[in-house]
């Protein structure tokens, strides 16, 4: 009698789902976790003084070689799944049509918020030139103001020293950068919305569509003329936390 | 019966089972050395509790296997050996050896069997396994017997039997 009563519990613990009854295993690693781990130590040490030959052996010095060639490669992968990553970010990259686009590296401590620029690593990359725009997460920063072998330096749209056409609301207008993280559109004579977005106009030979560069942050009263306006517009992302960005190439060399 | 200690015992060897002998890909199955230990001095109904109990507990520490083909295969094996030990005497090291050898391998096969009924995979490398198991079970089980008898208080005359 006592057989059969076991032998029909066996049989249910066999035919309930594996989802239940794997519950029970759960509980067993979970409640007895840390003799486990302290058995499967010994074992492994054990194991590991075994089977450790002369052969499997490396000196200190080579093993630091490699362990530092492994973070190499990790650090290299880690770039490349960020370029993916900053290419992927561009949800309708169509708009850009065929222009080329080229990655870069921004150097953070290169970032300078006061006079509005930047330096970056585009790899040695030969398209780059003097006035092309620079993206990041989907709208204009800024234009190259300076191209070296290996890089570029690139003007914000808030430093003095840019100027750009810009539309917003269908007018055509230059924005121009007065540091601070700041861009002012001087003379408007209706006053917009706070929020309001600011696109960068199209520009032969360097941007063929309309981009976003900005929000209006807020209107003053111009300083000539009471019944006009100068705009003030912030970027439309935080240049402090610019990591990757990309340059629209319209005409690439190849 | 010292249920206790009974319990003690089975949760010590469970661990071990889990942990130090998991990393090896074929080594003793303590648990079983243990079902064949106590169907052979242990009554017949202690011997089925024990058998059904070990193997659930097998069946727990196991985790490649789902629940159920060793809580059946070592009740049903156990219970077999409970029996034919009142016909078959198992008093040197050598048969207890071969006591061990046979449970093993046919308590292995069977719970490969079930497992599979369960959805398992079954490869042909899995006999391979199963034939090493029950030798280093085999082998090993017979020096555990006496240690296992003293925590279980088991008297010396009835190891002899």
């Amino acid at each position: 009698m006592l057989f059969t009563w076991f032998l029909l519990a066996g049989l249910i613990l066999l035919i309930a789902p594996a989802k239940w009854t794997s519950n029970f295993q759960f509980a067993f690693l979970r409640v007895f976790n840390w003799p486990l781990r302290i058995g499967e130590n010994i074992s492994l040490s054990v194991g590991t003084r075994e089977h450790l030959t002369a052969g499997d052996v490396v000196s200190r010095r080579e093993h630091n070689q490699l362990k530092n060639y492994c973070a190499n490669l990790e650090a290299k992968l880690a770039r490349e799944q960020q370029r993916i990553e900053t290419l992927t970010r561009l949800p309708n990259r169509s708009f850009l049509g065929n222009a080329k686009l080229v990655e870069a590296l921004v150097y953070t401590s290169s970032i300078d918020k006061t006079n509005g620029e930047l330096s970056m690593d585009a790899g040695g990359n030969r398209d780059l030139e003097r006035g092309q725009f620079v993206l990041a997460e989907n709208s204009i920063i800024g234009t190259i103001s300076d191209v070296s072998p290996v890089g570029a330096r690139v003007k914000l749209l808030t430093s003095p020293a840019s100027n750009i056409a810009v539309e917003m609301g269908g007018v055509k207008r230059f924005m121009q950068g007065i540091g601070g993280n700041k861009a002012k559109i001087p003379m408007i004579k209706q006053k917009p919305e706070i929020g309001t977005e600011v696109m960068a106009a199209r520009s032969a030979g360097f941007l063929n569509t309309l981009i976003i560069v900005g929000r209006v942050a807020g209107c003053e009263r111009n300083a000539e003329s009471a019944a006009l306006w100068d705009i003030i517009v912030e970027p439309a992302l935080d240049i402090d936390e610019l990591r990757d960005v990309v340059v629209i190439v319209m005409n690439p060399r190849n | 019966m010292r249920w206790f200690r009974f319990a003690g015992l089975i949760l010590l060897v469970m661990v071990v089972q889990a942990s130090m002998l998991a990393n090896l890909n074929s080594g003793p199955n303590l648990l079983l050395i243990l079902v064949v230990f106590f169907s052979i001095y242990c009554d017949l109904d202690e011997a089925i509790i024990t058998s059904f109990a070990i193997g659930f507990a097998a069946d727990l520490s196991g985790s490649s296997m789902p629940m159920g083909p060793q809580t059946l295969s070592f009740g049903l094996l156990g219970t077999a050996l409970a029996y034919l030990r009142r016909v078959v005497n198992v008093r040197n090291m050598a048969s207890q050896a071969l006591a061990i050898f046979c449970v093993a391998l046919l308590a292995g096969a069977l719970a490969q069997l079930l497992a599979v009924l369960k959805g398992q995979a079954f490869t042909a490398e899995t006999w391979g396994i199963l034939l090493r198991i029950a030798v280093y079970s085999g082998v090993v089980g017979p020096f555990l017997f006496l240690p296992s008898a003293w925590w279980m208080r088991i008297r010396p005359s009835r190891l002899s039997r």
